[in-house]
């Protein structure tokens, strides 16, 4: 297992440093920003899903009193740079572009398109501007649906592109795909859909820009997930040198997946405070970011399965749509991830996969916790599918074809090697815990009473961040970099490009800077959120527990070794006898020789040592990641639905997970449990809705509905003994995999329930409307 | 615009508004509480619960001008001088909150619903959030720190 030096702190779950400040009302979140002479913004947004903009009359809007001016979409094509989404441009994979300006000037292509940005002196009055801005629209014939974006007669949302197909159908195979399917026992074929939902952080997006003439430099108090990657928006779509862009973050309220870049809403209020010389504040309402912010996981799937009788899945051919939205941002990206980690960790010989992306007239398809997510919903229930046409136990299919650990390890065809995967020890412990014989005859009992309980289940891996690699990472999630510091208080710092929003960083790296070096936890700070100060960085993918907390490791030790060699200096003995604990500097065995590490590092900066002697006190550390890892486990659940009112209960839910070595196992069982609960809305309540119009109905908390507390049970987890790959870095990512796996593990569980109805299921969204349509169309058919 | 004077966290506060300004507003931009925090504007999260003359209340939904006279607790002035009051300590060794945008609403309501319910259990704590919404933590972590909280309580209450 890793190889801290003291690991005092590490695996336990010390409280967090974060919350004295969050529970007293302390934190500072984006909308807590104020500064001399700000001034709020609010857009006018397109009411119409597709349509051509003729004219735009802000001549009422600027007489209001208190309404400093109004930026129409063609005032800020005149000062800004046109160009893609900054996430796309940083990551996308290249491919055709959609030219489009800022906000809307020849064309609104969604409802709630921002067409003009109004600045007042409160966002009271910016709204009342909002109202006052005419806006003349000719309505187009609006591209709502994935399959008339096929349609090469539907009109083109972008005139660049010529049709509404970004992603043209790109195929790839694995293995002898003709070979497996014709030699196959059985085919079945199924078509699968997911739902549009989102991301729905508690807190909007926001910011905060202010200009300063004077030194050209732009400061946006951001709410991101990466300093820097705002920073690199902002300064792309503004036309200015990077240096001449600082972001500042603080607490976030959330995003996953959602706050990363700069939105178009963002980058006009940059605008407007450059055009204004005075700080500009957007903060977006609950309807602009339920309609508006972007929207994630509509994608169909046509799926082959070739099967052997005793439940071989030989191989999966599947033919993807994913609904982009109207302004791409992560849905073109999303398709290869998913084709990479579609074998999960099975013994698929062969996969065929073919993706389209498509545009359409509603909202941005943005990255939600787990973008590629749906490979696993579609794999897992094809599972279940295949059981039943087969006569097969869920576990037992499962079972069958879960890849054994071996050495050297089983690759996904997909190319992967399955290095340290336990989905089989995860699959057993889960149905040990339990106890599916017994609950079997309970379902039976039930069901004679006229109650419908069923069972599910449901294993998935991730790579958080996945194993070692032949080439090192590179790009934006790529190396993993961070400074340190010893300062002359003894503290020592930890400058990282981690931008947390509830994973607790401040927490976990001092956890294990502070073992690694041998100070006391409460002498360790991380700095997060400036990008003059913090290194390259991104939190996203489920990748900080290895990369972030690899670095702080690495990095620590390299400080403690730079440290000692100092005091070796200072004390007059050799590095090798001296050690560092409890903040202290000292010869091993020799406690009287102690001195505390603040003292050290006033000594080195007092001056007084010859230049050959190194007194910098600081390291920059990267890290490649070391072996790496998958993290994965299985997931449970009971479920009850009521077949006359179609609700259904979620009786228990059991989680077997395997995330690797755990710095903080409450900050890991939080993750886990929120990304279960996410699933749990994403079944049984969320969705966000168009009309055949492309009206968007799910604007509020009314009709996007999110869990309570009353729809979340009490969720059992286990951790397993996971195989330490690494020297020393053996934590893995744990963010996604309940958001992940919970979606299928609900599904077959309600499916199961509902088997005396004959229904079978090929959706994931399952309200009690539609679960009553399901028993009623199984009645009839 | 519209002369207020209005009592909150115990100080008397006056106060210029307009009559459309809702109180969890004038809290935050007029008073700089910004503990109270907003997330939908239309009453469902519970973001913004703070409690007036006693009771737990969505301030996006009441306006400046009707807390005129009355008593309004924010989360600042839940812990004296700086040190947490029992509920947070409990929340805060239970690991109840991640991104901490709910916190402030749930620490209001859970506050509430303890000084009127001291014995509550956990069905009755679930029902009583179950008006607030959070994201990030599945609730359970909440509900432990409440129960700690009430455990506690109920302990000193023995010793007394």
């Amino acid at each position: 297992m890793t190889q801290i030096a003291a690991e005092r702190y590490t695996g336990t779950s010390i409280k967090r440093s974060e919350d004295p400040r969050i529970l007293t009302g302390r934190g500072c979140y984006i909308a807590d920003v104020k500064l001399p002479g700000m001034l709020h913004a609010a857009f006018v947004r397109s009411p119409l899903a597709h349509a051509r903009v003729l004219a735009v009359d802000a001549s009422a809007a600027r007489a209001l009193p208190g309404v400093v001016a109004v930026f129409t979409g063609a005032d800020l094509e005149a000062v800004t740079i046109p160009g893609p989404d900054p996430l796309l441009a940083l990551m996308g994979g290249g491919g055709p572009m959609p030219e489009y300006t800022l906000l809307g000037t020849d064309k609104v292509r969604f409802v709630g398109d921002p067409v003009a940005v109004v600045v007042a002196e409160s966002r009271y009055l910016a709204e009342d501007g909002c109202e006052l801005v005419e806006v003349d629209y000719e309505d187009l014939p609006p591209v709502v649906s994935a399959a008339f974006a096929l349609d090469a007669g539907s009109p083109p949302v972008f005139a660049n592109l010529g049709d509404n197909i970004i992603g043209p159908p790109k195929r790839s195979e694995f293995g002898d795909v003709a070979g497996t399917f014709a030699g196959a026992d059985r085919v079945a074929e199924f078509h699968i859909d997911v739902h549009r939902h989102q991301n729905v952080p508690m807190e909007g997006r926001g910011c905060v820009a202010s200009h300063d003439a004077d030194s050209g430099i732009m400061t946006v108090y951001a709410a991101t997930q990466s300093v820097h990657v705002t920073r690199m928006g902002v300064a792309m779509r503004l036309g200015m040198e990077p240096d001449k862009v600082r972001v500042l973050a603080g607490d976030i309220g959330g995003s996953f997946g959602l706050k990363i870049g700069a939105s178009r809403e963002e980058l006009a209020v940059a605008a407007a405070s450059r055009s204004l010389g005075r700080p500009v504040k957007w903060i977006e309402d609950r309807s602009e970011n339920l309609t508006a912010s972007g929207q994630a996981r509509e994608e169909s799937f046509d799926v082959r399965a070739a099967v052997g009788n005793d439940g071989d899945l030989l191989g999966l051919d599947v033919q993807m749509v994913i609904d982009t939205g109207a302004y791409p941002v992560m849905g073109t990206m999303v398709p290869a991830i998913m084709e990479m980690m579609l074998p999960g960790p099975y013994k698929l010989a062969a996969l065929g996969f073919e993706s389209t992306a498509v545009i359409t007239n509603k909202a941005s398809y943005v990255a939600y916790r787990g973008p590629w997510a749906s490979e696993t919903f579609v794999r897992e229930r094809v599972l279940d599918l295949l059981a039943k046409d087969l006569g097969l136990d869920p576990l037992e299919i499962r079972l069958r074809n879960v890849a054994p650990r071996t050495n050297p390890p089983f690759s996904m065809i997909t190319g992967r090697p399955l290095v340290g995967v336990t989905s089989k020890e995860s699959l057993e412990r889960v149905a040990q815990i339990v106890d599916i014989p017994a609950f079997r005859c309970r379902q039976a009992e039930e069901r004679a009473r006229g109650r419908y309980l069923g069972i599910g289940l449901a294993t998935f891996i991730e790579a958080a961040p996945g194993p070692r690699s032949p080439e090192p990472p590179s790009g934006p999630m790529g190396m993993e970099h961070m400074r340190l510091r010893l300062a002359e208080d003894g503290i020592v710092t930890l400058f990282t490009g981690q931008m947390p929003h509830g994973q607790s960083h401040q927490t976990t790296l001092a956890q294990i800077a502070a073992d690694e070096f041998g100070v006391p936890f409460e002498q360790v700070r991380v700095v997060i959120g400036d990008s003059d100060v913090v290194p390259f960085g991104l939190t996203g993918g489920s990748r900080s527990a290895t990369m972030t907390g690899g670095v702080a490791l690495h990095g620590a030790r390299q400080l403690r070794a730079k440290v000692l060699d100092f005091a070796a200096v200072l004390i007059e003995a050799s590095s090798r006898d001296l050690e560092i604990t409890d903040g202290q500097v000292l010869v091993r065995g020799d406690p009287d020789s102690a001195i505390r590490v603040g003292e050290v590092a006033r000594q080195a900066a007092s001056g007084r040592f010859d230049a050959d002697v190194d007194t910098s006190l600081e390291v920059e550390a990267s890290f490649d990641g070391g072996e790496g890892g998958w993290s994965g486990g299985s997931h449970c659940a009971i479920v009850e639905v009521d077949a006359e009112t179609g609700i259904v209960k979620v009786e228990r839910y059991v989680a077997a997970e395997d995330c690797g070595a755990l710095i903080n196992p409450a900050v890991v069982e939080g993750q886990i449990r929120g990304g279960i609960a996410q699933g749990i809305g994403a079944v049984l309540l969320e969705r966000s809705a168009y009309d055949q119009d492309g009206n968007f109905q799910s604007a509020t908390f009314m009709d996007y509905l999110l869990p309570t507390a009353c729809d979340v049970p009490r969720i059992e987890l286990e951790h397993l003994e996971t195989v330490p790959l690494d020297a020393d870095v053996n934590f893995r990512g744990v963010g996604e995999g309940g958001m992940i796996v919970a979606p299928p593990t609900l599904v077959n569980a309600i499916e199961d329930a509902l088997t005396p109805f004959g229904v079978r299921i090929y959706e994931q969204h399952l309200p009690p409307a539609r679960i009553l349509e399901l028993i009623a169309e199984a009645d009839a058919g | 615009m519209v002369d207020i004077t209005v009592r909150v966290n115990g100080a008397t506060h006056a106060g210029s508004v307009e009559a459309r300004t809702t109180l969890s507003d004038f809290l935050r931009d007029d008073l700089d509480l910004t503990g109270t925090h907003v997330g939908c504007e239309h009453g469902v999260c519970g973001a913004c619960t703070v409690i007036v003359d006693g009771r737990a209340v969505r301030s996006c939904l009441m306006l400046a001008v009707q807390a005129v006279g009355s008593e309004v607790t924010t989360v600042e002035g839940l812990a004296s001088d700086g040190a947490l009051g029992a509920l947070q300590q409990a929340m805060w060794d239970s690991h109840s909150f991640q991104c901490g945008f709910c916190t402030p609403g749930f620490v209001m309501q859970a506050s509430a619903l303890l000084g009127g319910h001291p014995e509550a259990g956990e069905q009755e704590i679930r029902e009583a959030l179950s008006g607030n919404i959070c994201r990030c933590t599945g609730y359970q972590s909440i509900i432990d720190g409440v129960l700690l909280a009430a455990r506690r309580s109920r302990e000193d209450r023995a010793q007394q």
